[in-house]
């Protein structure tokens, strides 16, 4: 339900709209990657094109934790890590089907379509674009 | 106020030699990590690695040379004004050698930019960015011009130490 | 020497030069923030080659000093059963250098804690001056480096620190010593 002209705290969820959202996540990748505002763009991958790494994930869910006054388990956000260390999910360095299944299931604010075609693991990281965060994010927020 | 010479022990400077420099541009430069280095013991025991803050101490001073060479040791002065996005990637143990690339993005009178990064045995290890102010104690009192003279003095002299 | 798995370095013949970068904690709010002081000196070695002729400290042991104050706070938030180390600098900015004879504050703050890693705010002042404003992440990296070992015990918080914790203010106005988590 959305809740238009809250005033609650910072550290409140409030609904906002996509542009508003895209916008505050733009913020947020420039502060925590010092990356600049154009290169920040939906289709943007987090690693490849914003050379986010793992200690950058941690500190982006931090910040969006704060910016948008809600809880995010790293594992929602980012699963890939795990995925890629259980030796049931992959084989011969590609997602195996209860790979893929586990993944669609962590991640469904992702398009995984193309992936699927060539599950790559070493693809896994141009899932995370910009965009799916603020999918994340918008189901997050309009899920409260 | 005791003045150091070259004679008393260097402990801190966090770079080996540079191995190369083009004017106001880029610095490369090598530092080599010993266990023969004391705070090594405390950092950690059983794990001795060089601690983080030493590696952005090394990106700095490489910065450093990059400023006093390019403005002729104008300067006594050259501190860390900021930094962002400091990310330390792997630890370096005694007996590896890091590597340090610093490139200026604007070096202007009193202030400077960098980007810079350290890699060992091909891995990577640090990377910043950064930015120095440089200035003479005299622009504030004019009576420190000796002490300027005496810091670049020294400084002169580590500069042929290192390159 | 250090010797495979033996910790000799309790043995203070290659301890000279101490890295412990603050001095005592005056304030310490268990997993939300914590003062600590430091006492700048002559006798501290690193000086006189920063510069010579003109001592003033690092801002790099600015910044080594405040991981070590926010580092004890976010360990102790887990009674120092992780292995706290610093991963990133989020940004520092500084205002003013520091000579021999002043003495710091600094200012620690937790701002996020996870199972993986913490992220702090903190400044540094001295006098009335504000010196540095400092904001840092650690990692606990048991939980994040995957495929690296490392050793068992946390040798991140050893008997280099306890000095500064034994007498740790607390919010009830006693003090006393931490307990460490045994792993």
């Amino acid at each position: 339900m959305a809740m238009n002209g809250s005033t609650g705290s910072p550290s409140q969820a409030k609904s906002r709209d996509r542009g508003e959202i895209f916008q505050e996540v733009q913020e947020v990748l420039v502060d925590a990657l010092g990356v600049d505002n154009d290169e920040v763009t939906a289709e943007a991958t987090l690693m490849g094109d914003l050379g986010a790494e793992s200690i950058d994930f941690l500190d982006i869910v931090f910040r969006l934790e704060k910016a948008f006054g809600i809880k995010i388990p790293r594992e929602e956000l980012f699963p890939a890590e795990s995925l890629m260390n259980n030796p049931e999910f992959i084989n011969n360095g590609k997602l195996t089907e209860v790979g893929l299944a586990e993944l669609r299931e962590k991640i469904p604010h992702t398009d995984l379509a193309a992936f699927e075609n060539n599950p790559d693991i070493n693809k896994l990281g141009d899932l995370f674009t910009v965009g799916a965060i603020v999918n994340y994010i918008d189901i997050k927020l309009n899920a409260a | 106020m005791r003045i150091a010479t070259m004679a008393e022990i260097m402990r801190f400077i966090l770079i080996d030699k540079i191995v190369s420099l083009e004017r106001g541009r880029v610095i490369k430069t090598v530092k080599n990590v010993s266990l023969a280095e004391e705070y090594l013991a405390d950092h950690f025991p059983t794990f001795p690695v060089l601690p983080g803050v030493l590696l952005l101490e090394g990106l700095i001073e490489s910065a450093s040379w990059l400023v006093r060479e390019a403005e002729n040791f104008a300067h006594s002065m050259i501190l860390l004004e900021e930094a962002r996005n400091v990310k330390y990637k792997s630890f370096v143990a005694p007996g590896a050698q890091i590597e340090y690339t610093v490139e200026a993005k604007t070096i202007e009178e009193n202030i400077s930019s960098f980007a810079g990064f350290g890699e060992s045995g091909g891995e990577q290890i640090v990377e910043a960015k950064f930015g120095l102010r440089h200035f003479n104690l005299a622009d504030e009192n004019s009576a420190m011009a000796a002490t300027d003279a005496i810091i670049i003095e020294n400084m002169k002299k580590r500069w042929e130490l290192l390159r | 020497m250090l010797s495979n798995g033996v910790d000799t370095s309790q043995n203070g013949a290659f301890a000279e030069m101490r890295w412990i970068w603050i001095d005592k904690f005056v304030e310490f709010h268990s997993g939300e923030s914590a003062v600590a002081v430091k006492n700048v000196t002559l006798t501290e070695e690193h000086l006189h080659d920063h510069f010579p002729g003109f001592p003033v400290m690092p801002e790099t042991l600015m910044i080594e000093a405040m991981a070590q104050t926010s580092g004890i706070l976010v360990g102790e938030a887990n009674r120092f059963k992780e292995k706290v180390i610093l991963a990133k600098v989020k940004k520092c900015v500084f205002f003013d250098y520091v000579k021999p004879g002043d003495t710091l504050k600094l200012y620690a703050k937790i701002e996020s804690l996870a199972p993986e890693a913490a992220s702090t705010s903190g400044k540094i002042t001295c006098g009335e001056k504000l010196i540095a404003e400092i904001d840092l992440m650690f990692s606990h990296i048991d939980q994040n480096l995957a495929g690296k070992e490392f050793p068992k015990e946390n040798f991140v918080f050893t008997d280099t620190f306890k000095s500064l914790l034994r007498n740790l203010p607390f919010d009830d106005g006693s003090s006393g010593a931490l307990e460490s988590g045994q792993d």
